[in-house]
């Protein structure tokens, strides 16, 4: 039971890092809560998934898709472009903890004498692992907030209001 | 008679000109920009074209009745997300359509939008600060670790903001703000404050990271405008280097330490 807890905890601040970005990028007040609690969902989708083990490429694209998907319904209903709730939400997903690894794996590997094979080579298995996590999580990201938007509208979720 | 039309034209090319470079500088992809152009234009009875890069516009307008064409390029300032522009000249574009706005009203209404207020500085501090402890969390760090990142967040974003202000280069600013924020985190790392300090390190970085670059980039590209999107990767590439070269020297540092 307590891992479910842990989950919510962890989605809790996932919650907030998304408000603190909506912040930053100037969000209209009356958006705030609904980016909350886009954040928190998508902090429960993916923690939820990497508890059973899914691969966390994988998890952030579902994650990301959820958003993307939720956003656009939301958008009908708070009359909000859907950017403006999707995109704060996706910042905590950032892999920055893999770009960090993978930074620091090529620092040791600059700073390294040339002679010592054995290092050279777990160092450059630690390059390849962390950086194409990163890589891959920032695709699936972006494919999971614009493929929905891309899919679902064809210029803009207001079409079906339009007067003819 | 024939100078009134061009003047009119004129009138509504250089509003169109303001709309766009408004919603590049907040932040907007450039099907949005494209389809804000479109519906505005419509209501001023006009087709509009456009080539948008990422430091200026050019955009041909023509009448619909008269077919006189008028065409005009224009420099982007720097760019500075707000959502909040986006949305309200998302929403004036839509009851321009519903009501048929004259270019008076319009007018008056992008003047308004001009005027919106960003959250006060101390509020964007905290906030981010917040979601770089909220980041610290997420990667697994206990919550003197997220104290540790609040901190270092707070003063790498408080350095970052004042380099913008004193005019220094954009990537000069992300350099100091990482640099600084990733040296308060290996303060804590040195005096092994918590269980996990790497956790600080990796996450205190965080609020640099060009997300909105590197979505809009991959979305223009996946719309099929590649110039754009390309320019786009670039900036969010030349950011991130920019922060890895910032973590990069406080880590030097930090070797010499221990």
């Amino acid at each position: 039971m307590s891992i479910y807890l842990q989950i919510i905890e962890v989605s809790f601040w996932a919650g907030l890092a998304a408000v603190g970005f909506g912040v930053l990028f100037n969000i209209p007040k009356k958006t705030i809560l609904t980016v909350f609690l886009l954040g928190f969902l998508g902090g429960v989708t993916k923690f939820f998934l990497l508890n059973f083990e899914v691969n966390i490429i994988l998890a952030s694209l579902l994650a990301s898709i959820t958003i993307g998907l939720l956003s656009i319904r939301l958008a009908h209903v708070i009359h909000y472009p859907p950017v403006v709730f999707a995109i704060p939400p996706m910042i905590p997903m950032i892999p920055g903890f893999y770009a960090y690894q993978a930074l620091i794996a090529i620092m040791k590997y600059a700073l390294l004498e040339s002679t010592n094979h054995v290092e050279q080579l777990v160092l450059i298995s630690k390059i390849f692992y962390n950086g194409f996590t990163m890589l891959f999580i920032l695709i699936a990201l972006i494919l999971g907030i614009s493929l929905p938007m891309l899919l679902l509208r064809k210029s803009s979720v207001k079409e079906g209001a339009l007067p003819k | 008679m024939y100078m009134d039309e061009i003047n009119s034209l004129k009138e509504k090319t250089d509003l169109i000109l303001e709309i766009s470079s408004l919603l590049m500088v907040s932040g907007a992809s450039t099907a949005r920009v494209n389809s804000n152009i479109e519906r505005f234009s419509s209501v001023l009875n006009c087709e509009a074209s456009s080539f948008v890069s990422h430091k200026s516009i050019v955009t041909t307008l023509s009448d619909k009745n008269s077919k006189e064409t008028f065409t005009k390029v224009v420099n982007i300032p720097g760019h500075q997300i707000n959502f909040q522009i986006i949305a309200s000249i998302s929403k004036a574009s839509w009851s321009a359509i519903e009501d048929g706005w004259d270019i008076g009203r319009i007018k008056s209404e992008i003047d308004n939008v001009k005027n919106i207020v960003r959250y006060p500085r101390i509020v964007v501090l905290l906030a981010v600060s917040i979601a770089g402890a909220g980041f610290c969390k997420i990667f697994g760090g206990d919550y003197s670790n997220m104290l540790m990142a609040f901190v270092s967040t707070f003063i790498g974003l408080f350095i970052a903001q004042s380099s913008h202000k004193k005019g220094f280069n954009h990537y000069i600013g992300v350099y100091l703000g990482a640099f600084t924020a990733s040296s308060v985190a290996y303060i804590s790392a040195y005096y092994r404050i918590g269980m996990s300090p790497e956790a600080t390190i990796s996450t205190s970085v965080l609020f640099l990271i060009p997300g909105v670059a590197l979505i809009n980039s991959f979305s223009d590209m996946l719309d099929n405008r590649f110039l754009i999107g390309m320019a786009r990767l670039v900036n969010g590439l030349v950011i991130t280097s920019a922060i890895a070269f910032g973590v990069f020297s406080s880590t030097l540092i930090y070797n010499l330490f221990v």
